[in-house]
């Protein structure tokens, strides 16, 4: 009775098979300011936004979708 | 026929096959079933389909059974709920008559003062309202959960879903067919249950189509997934395509005394008139503006109750019945009592006209019930039958709107004049739709008061509120299935524990053993000869490929590109902001692989971790998560090389196996990846072994320690042997936002790294003074004993500055210590003046016992 | 009715390349567990394979790693059955699926009705009595 995640390797699956890694993000910035958005303050626009998973229940692998929070669309 | 009886408030009432509990009740003569929530109005037979709440009962003690679709059994014990002294007569009913001080969400500003009388005057509202005090001693029925795979399911099984379900069939699809109820039996006799009857045997005989009945769908979920849960079970059916047969239920308006005892919705009269032989009155005035209704009205006829006049719509005067009246374009006005319905005010023609009933009988719309397909709008959904009909929008003029929660119109109006002006703010303020029914009998009236009074009467449907599972009642129970144990972790010396006598708990997880009878033994075992504790739980990981050193470097903030094969060090795992997230230890191997420790409770985790950073630095390495695989047990203390030389011919003195470093070691036969750690405080060997080998190389050790008395240890000990040696326990120490130099671990961070997971944080934040920092701490108690405690507050000069995260009082020193955060000023810590609870607190350095590490090395 | 048994499982862990475990997993009971993981149930020449996968992948790491997992068989009529108690993974006729069963992470095995349930060791004793309890009514 969930959000369906689709996993590259293993298909749709209910999300609670999963850990949520948060917003897509690159992992270093140009100084301590932009260092500290990155961190601290995601985007968190409406509508679509890349978003990193992990498949902690099944093949245990990281991947990245677009998911619209808003209407829970993925891709 | 009878087939038994069952017990109603002190009296036997006989059982009809085929009764429901109301049925049963109604024919021996009781005619208030419930009162209503708020002001004790009396409740009858209404609907007769399960979806209002008038006639909710408790049965064998469970409160709010709807006894108009509740089968009667023999034997089973009946009550009504609300009333005092009874339902039949509550002197409570006085609140009736105190509406006008009760105006809607009087509640919400009566009682907020004086705060004292809150207390009492929860007691008394909580004893006057509910359906009924649930039992004080009940044991939870067995639910179980399933899940179904399918290729369709249909939800409803009237005459739209069996053909739904057998065109599915024919197409070569896999279907599950489910209804709240018995196919048929929310149907009176008529042409229709015969057509059902017909459809029913062929769907029974379809071997793809398979049946469930009496579960009732729940919600509708993304995937798509149906919840459907019956009295024993949930079932969550995965079905490619949903095809919603749901129906429709007759409507509910809201008019002067549409509560009154004696107003009945069509199908309720016809069932309990044509199906259990009750007639609903002897002088019955019906309402029907729908075929349905023409039907209900020929049944009543038909089962010989005295219909004395039908308001009709002028086209269909003919099929009124000869023994009745027709009242052609008649208007219901209202109904009126007292207590029950004595008469009804119809306007014909302009004119107002009273009629004296004993019954109210209505028809006068359909609502579709389409609350599942508004959950998700976005599954593929197909709606057959009644449910697609647009519905009729119900009037409000009057009477009583929700009848769960015993909203009036008069309330509706108030809380609109106060300014709450559409139907989701109407629900939340007056709680309209919030009731046992889920809005499925107010729902439309809500909306259809809020569209009319905003003028915008042509979008009464669209103001609908939002529809949320479960669309019925469900008992928790029911939730519950399956869903019962934590997830239990094992190491394999479990029975081993168990029977030495250990005493276990949790643990980050685990069962893990606190003690073996004697805590203040078992320390004092580790610190004079040896001790022996499983710590098979910790995580462990191995770390290979050729980018291996590299991904231990960016991981971890410490100095780790020059860790030498055969060595071992102490590791901080960070999080991007620079918080301390786990700690470990970690080994290089000859081959360029590397196996990582980490706490118990974090092991999952650092795999997660392990593979993030992997994947995000785009790094080729290889990880095995080896947690399950190896055993690992701690032999520790002065006199631990004395327990392990008879099992083992491999060299473990000082020069061969260091302080902080590893080798392979065969003991007892079991080949161990052995490596010298400190955190105990004293010489120890950390043998990490196949886990099947576990419970001999224990048993080889005990039986080698029995020499001098070796002890096997838990977590009691552990907590005071690693607090004297200043060791953090990652949660209880560390909290989830402290950084190494707010924990004194500036010694495991190289800030001279190019880079690390959290070196921009680290840099970012070394700008700044330390708020707060973790310190040792040394206690005096006093002759008082006024023992320091975990969680203490730390003072100084009477402010509150920090608290204590870890304290006990420590045989080796003599005297208590502990570990607590405390603010800092400028970055610094207050020099003298501080208190834990009562005791005077001394800052000092850590470790506590054995500063120099003596113990450990060698 | 289902029968539940319980036996150690040989196990070998090939973590190699993607090209290296697409060719592994074609090997009889290979469980393709990631691209980068493939899971060899029942008796594999170590050996031999690893010599086999470090040809592709010189960095390869071929390992035993029975001691690290536990097999619980569901095996009967009613074998399905037990397990959709358990799981919401829709099972193929069969071959091999990973996912959530009685909440934690568990390796699936399935041939007709023989569901193999391969679970971590440190988990082998809860999801055993997870089974037992919520498939009481279809196990002897």
């Amino acid at each position: 009775m969930t959000l369906r995640i689709p996993c590259p390797n293993c298909g749709p699956r209910p999300h609670t098979e999963f850990s949520f890694g948060g917003q897509e993000r690159p992992h270093t910035a140009d100084d301590a300011e932009a260092d500290f958005a990155r961190v601290f303050l995601p985007d968190n626009d409406p509508g679509s936004a890349r978003e990193r998973w992990f498949h902690a229940l099944g093949c245990r692998t990281w991947f990245e979708l677009a998911r619209d929070a808003t209407t829970n669309r993925i891709g | 026929m009878t087939s038994g009886s069952l017990r109603f408030e002190g009296r036997d009432i006989p059982v009809r096959e085929g009764d429901t509990v109301a049925s049963a009740l109604f024919r021996a003569g009781v005619r208030t079933f419930s009162r209503s929530l708020k002001s004790r109005r009396r409740r009858g037979l209404y609907c007769g389909t399960g979806e209002c709440p008038n006639c909710m009962v408790t049965v064998d003690d469970v409160p709010g059974v709807r006894s108009c679709v509740t089968p009667a059994g023999s034997g089973m014990r009946v009550e009504r709920g609300r009333g005092w002294p009874s339902t039949e007569h509550d002197l409570l009913h006085v609140t009736d008559l105190m509406h006008p001080l009760m105006p809607v969400g009087f509640y919400m500003k009566t009682f907020v003062r004086p705060r004292f009388a809150w207390p009492v005057a929860e007691r008394v509202i909580r004893r006057a309202t509910g359906s009924g005090p649930l039992p004080e001693r009940r044991e939870p029925t067995r639910t179980t959960s399933r899940h179904l795979h399918a290729d369709t399911i249909v939800v409803g099984a009237g005459t739209s879903g069996l053909s739904a379900a057998l065109e599915a069939a024919g197409a070569g699809e896999h279907v599950v067919m489910c209804d709240a109820y018995p196919v048929g039996s929310q149907v009176p006799p008529g042409r229709l249950l015969e057509a059902i009857r017909a459809l029913e045997t062929r769907a029974r005989a379809e071997p793809a189509i398979e049946m469930l009945e009496r579960h009732a769908a729940l919600g509708l979920y993304d995937g798509p997934t149906v919840a459907l849960a019956s009295a024993d079970e949930l079932v969550q059916v995965h079905p490619r395509r949903v095809v919603l047969a749901t129906g429709a239920i007759e409507m509910h308006e809201a008019f002067p005394g549409n509560d009154l005892p004696g107003v009945w919705l069509g199908r309720a009269a016809s069932l309990m008139a044509a199906k259990h032989g009750s007639p609903v009155g002897k002088r019955v005035v019906a309402v029907a503006s729908t075929e349905e209704g023409l039907e209900h009205l020929r049944a009543l006829a038909g089962s010989g109750t005295n219909v004395i006049a039908a308001v009709v719509p002028a086209a269909l005067v003919d099929e009124v019945p000869a023994s009745a009246e027709a009242i052609a374009d008649g208007e219901l006005v209202s109904a009126h009592g007292p207590g029950r319905i004595r008469s009804v005010m119809v306007r014909e023609r302009g004119q107002a006209r009273r009629l004296r009933c004993d019954a109210l009988v209505l028809s006068i719309g359909l609502e579709p019930r389409d609350e599942l397909a508004r959950m998700a709008p976005d599954e593929p959904v197909e709606i057959v039958g009644d449910a697609a009909l647009g519905g009729a929008v119900p009037r409000v003029t009057g009477g009583t709107l929700c009848l769960c929660e015993d909203v009036s119109a008069h309330d509706a109006e108030q809380a609109w004049a106060e300014g709450f002006r559409s139907a989701e703010i109407l629900k939340r303020y007056t709680t309209a739709t919030m009731g046992p029914c889920r809005g499925a009998m107010c729902g439309r009236a809500l909306a259809a008061f809020a569209s009319a009074r905003s003028g915008q009467a042509d979008r009464a449907a669209a103001a609908r509120t939002t529809a949320r599972p479960p669309s019925r009642p469900v008992a928790l129970e029911t939730l519950a299935a399956s869903v019962h144990e934590v997830i239990e972790k094992r190491t394999s010396l479990h029975q081993t524990h168990l029977a030495a006598g250990a005493e276990l708990g949790w643990s980050g997880g685990w069962k893990r053993p606190f003690s073996y009878g004697n805590w203040r033994e078992e320390y004092t075992a580790v610190r004079e000869r040896a001790g022996l504790m499983d710590v098979g739980t910790l995580g462990k990981f191995l770390i290979a490929g050729r980018d291996a050193t590299i991904l231990a470097d960016r991981i971890f903030p410490g100095r780790v590109a020059d860790l030498a094969p055969g060595r071992s060090r102490y590791v901080l795992a960070l999080d991007e902001a620079g918080y301390v997230a786990d700690d470990g230890v970690l080994s290089a191997f000859e081959d360029g692989s590397h196996l990582l420790t980490s706490t118990s409770g974090g092991a999952e985790g650092m795999d997660a971790r392990l593979r993030e950073w992997t994947h995000r630095l785009g790094l080729h390495v290889h990880l095995l998560d080896r947690t399950s695989e190896l055993g690992a047990i701690l032999v520790a203390g002065p006199r631990a090389r004395d327990l392990l030389h008879p099992l083992s011919d491999d060299p473990l003195d000082g020069d061969s196996l260091p302080y902080a470093g590893h080798g392979e070691v065969t003991v007892a036969g079991v080949t161990c990846t052995a490596i010298r750690t400190g955190f105990v405080g004293e010489l120890g060997f950390e043998l990490h072994h196949p886990r099947s080998r576990g419970p001999e190389l224990w048993s080889a050790l005990m039986r080698a320690g029995r020499a001098f008395d070796a002890r096997p240890f838990g977590l009691d000990a552990l907590e005071l042997l690693r607090l004297e040696k200043g060791h953090l326990y990652m949660g209880q120490d560390a909290l989830p936002d402290d950084t190494p130099v707010k924990l004194g671990l500036d010694r495991a961070v190289d800030m001279t790294k190019e880079w690390f997971v959290g070196k921009a944080a680290l840099e970012r934040l070394a700008t700044t003074p330390l708020g707060r920092r973790l310190t040792g701490l040394t206690f005096d108690e006093g002759p008082e004993d006024a023992a320091v405690l975990r969680g203490m507050p730390v003072s100084a000069g009477g402010e509150i500055v920090g608290r204590v995260t870890s304290a006990a009082a420590s045989p080796a020193l003599g005297r208590s210590i502990g570990f607590a955060w405390i603010r800092t000023v400028d970055g610094e810590l207050p020099a003298d003046g501080l208190r834990a609870g009562e005791a005077r607190a001394t800052i000092a350095p850590t470790p506590f016992y054995d500063p120099g590490g003596e113990r450990l090395r060698g | 009715m289902a029968e539940l048994s319980t036996s150690q499982p040989v196990v070998t862990a090939v973590l190699a390349s993607s090209e290296a475990c697409a060719r592994v997993s074609a090997l009889p009971g290979a469980c393709p567990v990631s691209p980068v993981e493939v899971a060899i149930v029942g008796d594999a020449s170590i050996t031999a394979l690893r010599q086999a996968v470090q040809r592709l992948d010189p960095d390869a790491v071929v390992r035993d790693v029975s001691d690290g997992w536990v097999a619980h068989m569901l095996e009967g009529p009613g074998a399905r059955e037990a397990f959709a108690r358990l799981s919401e993974l829709e099972l193929p006729a069969s071959g091999f699926v990973q996912g959530a069963v009685a909440r934690i992470g568990v390796r699936v095995l399935v041939d007709g009705d023989r569901v193999e349930l391969l679970v971590p060791s440190m988990l082998a004793a809860h999801l055993r009595a997870r089974i037992e309890d919520e498939c009481r009514e279809l196990l002897p």
